[in-house]
């Protein structure tokens, strides 16, 4: 499973020379934006875009797309649900279920809204190194403990995920096979209960650690930030493009051309 | 279960959001420094527990384990909660960024009243008594963010009135795996590592 998102945050590319800070603020912006959106015209254009940026990054595409299986998993049911659970008139009937054209097009709005926002997620956090888009959360102001807190469970996912493998192979190699009874629940319970006594063990010695390197409750970093026209250059034109979707979306200008569609 | 973005519409995100900032800087008042590695510990077992498959029939569920989080982590649930999901939107693009404040106040919310749940053990005395308690935090999680889950959905909309209702439905087998599970979880920390479990306390 690819927890580190920040894997291929060494690929040089405009965004990953983008000033982390920056980057974030106009990419953020951009996403509210987009979660702002009400048709699906607009909807397209900004997913366009989000394509647009992620390709600039270029970050890898088998990297992006092992990424989005976990999103589309979720999202895939709303297409099924929707066009068949949507209250008021069905256009006509499919496999006896009422079809409404009105729920196909909010899952399909939906859908592509969310597409966009988590490509630009990716754009943001997988072209820098995890630590480096954290120091830059902390210059945006985001409380310290909170930032130091998201760094350490970071890392020490890592630690559990392999601890966690570790163990299931134990379990497996003694004949254990997961079934829907509740003697596997009491197994896992278990081992739930395992992994959180270890753990605890853990942060009594990673405490100790950190104290002993003279840990007074702040981390310091260095990484330094500095940025130029270029990064501004950018942020601009991203936020550009953030203000004439919303814009275009709620002034109608769309709205009437989508009329005309269907 | 988490809500994705792109649904929810933005009165109701926002204010989430707002909530959750509350929440957590209530929740995590005078917390001091040995905490920080505590709950960030914990946060990455939950994160990691929460990969977990549990097979039910031909598919397999998740598990959420907000319920043994409140009775591991106490008024810290809430934060550790919140920066699980924070991850996850970072990390998989599951859940997502907008709705970080709701999926904090469904899962957040539920760890908390499941320590409240939790709490009140100490009004009793017999044998099984972490497993009944821990059951119940379990279940209580579970179906709190069912209920929140349920009722954000429903804000958006009619159009979501059927899905909501199927969620809570489909929150009521998954209130029962949790509880079995939270309430072994919570006897074996008894057995095991007492001081683990919020609001131990020593006789």
């Amino acid at each position: 499973m690819a927890l580190d998102i920040d894997r291929y945050a060494h690929v040089e590319s405009p965004i990953n020379r983008w000033d982390p800070r920056v980057k974030l603020v106009a990419l953020g912006l951009l996403i509210f934006s987009i979660a702002l959106l009400k048709t699906i015209p607009a909807a397209i254009v900004a997913i366009i875009f989000a394509v647009i940026i992620l390709v600039i990054s270029a970050l890898p595409y088998h990297f992006i797309m092992h990424g989005l299986s976990f999103v589309l998993v979720f999202l895939i049911p709303f297409f099924l649900i929707m066009p068949f659970t949507y209250p008021g008139e069905a256009s006509f009937s499919l496999l006896g279920l009422p079809f409404a054209w009105e729920g196909l097009r909010l899952a399909t709005l939906i859908f592509i809204k969310a597409l966009s926002i988590v490509l630009l997620t990716f754009s943001i956090f997988g072209s820098s190194r995890f630590d480096v888009s954290m120091m830059a959360m902390q210059k945006m102001k985001f409380p310290k403990t909170i930032i130091q807190m998201l760094l350490f469970t970071y890392r020490y996912t890592f630690v559990f995920l392999e601890e966690m493998k570790c163990m299931h192979t134990s379990m497996k190699v003694r004949g254990f096979i997961a079934r829907t009874d509740v003697k596997t629940l009491k197994i896992f319970g278990h081992f739930v209960g395992t992994l959180l006594v270890r753990s605890f063990e853990r942060t009594e010695r990673v405490f100790n650690a950190m104290l002993a390197k003279g840990y007074q409750g702040e981390l310091h970093s260095m990484v330094t930030f500095e940025s130029n026209t270029n990064d501004y250059v950018k942020a601009l034109c991203v936020i550009v493009i953030a203000f004439s979707l919303v814009a275009g979306d709620y002034s109608g200008f769309i709205h009437r051309a989508e009329q005309g569609w269907y | 279960m988490h809500i994705s973005e792109g649904i929810i519409d933005l009165p109701v995100w926002g204010a989430a959001y707002v909530g959750t900032v509350a929440i957590a800087a209530v929740t995590m008042r005078n917390m001091d420094m040995e905490e920080i590695p505590k709950v960030s510990v914990l946060t990455a077992v939950f994160f990691i527990a929460s990969l977990i498959k549990f097979p039910l029939g031909v598919a397999s569920i998740h598990f959420i384990l907000n319920g043994l989080v409140g009775v591991v982590l106490g008024w810290r649930a809430f934060i550790a909660i919140t920066l699980g999901i924070v991850l996850q939107a970072i990390i998989f693009g599951h859940g997502g960024i907008t709705v970080i404040g709701v999926n904090s106040i469904m899962l957040g919310g539920g760890a908390l009243v499941a320590y409240l749940v939790w709490q009140q053990r100490h009004y009793f005395n017999f044998a099984k008594r972490e497993f009944v308690f821990g059951a119940l935090a379990g279940a209580v999680g579970t179906i709190f963010s069912g209920s929140v889950l349920a009722f954000a959905l429903m804000t958006t909309g009619e159009a979501f009135n059927v899905i909501a209702t199927t969620v809570l439905v489909a929150h009521i087998p998954i209130m029962i795996i949790e509880a079995i599970l939270a309430g072994v979880c919570a006897e074996f920390l008894l057995k095991i590592k007492p001081e683990m479990l919020s609001g131990h306390r020593r006789s």
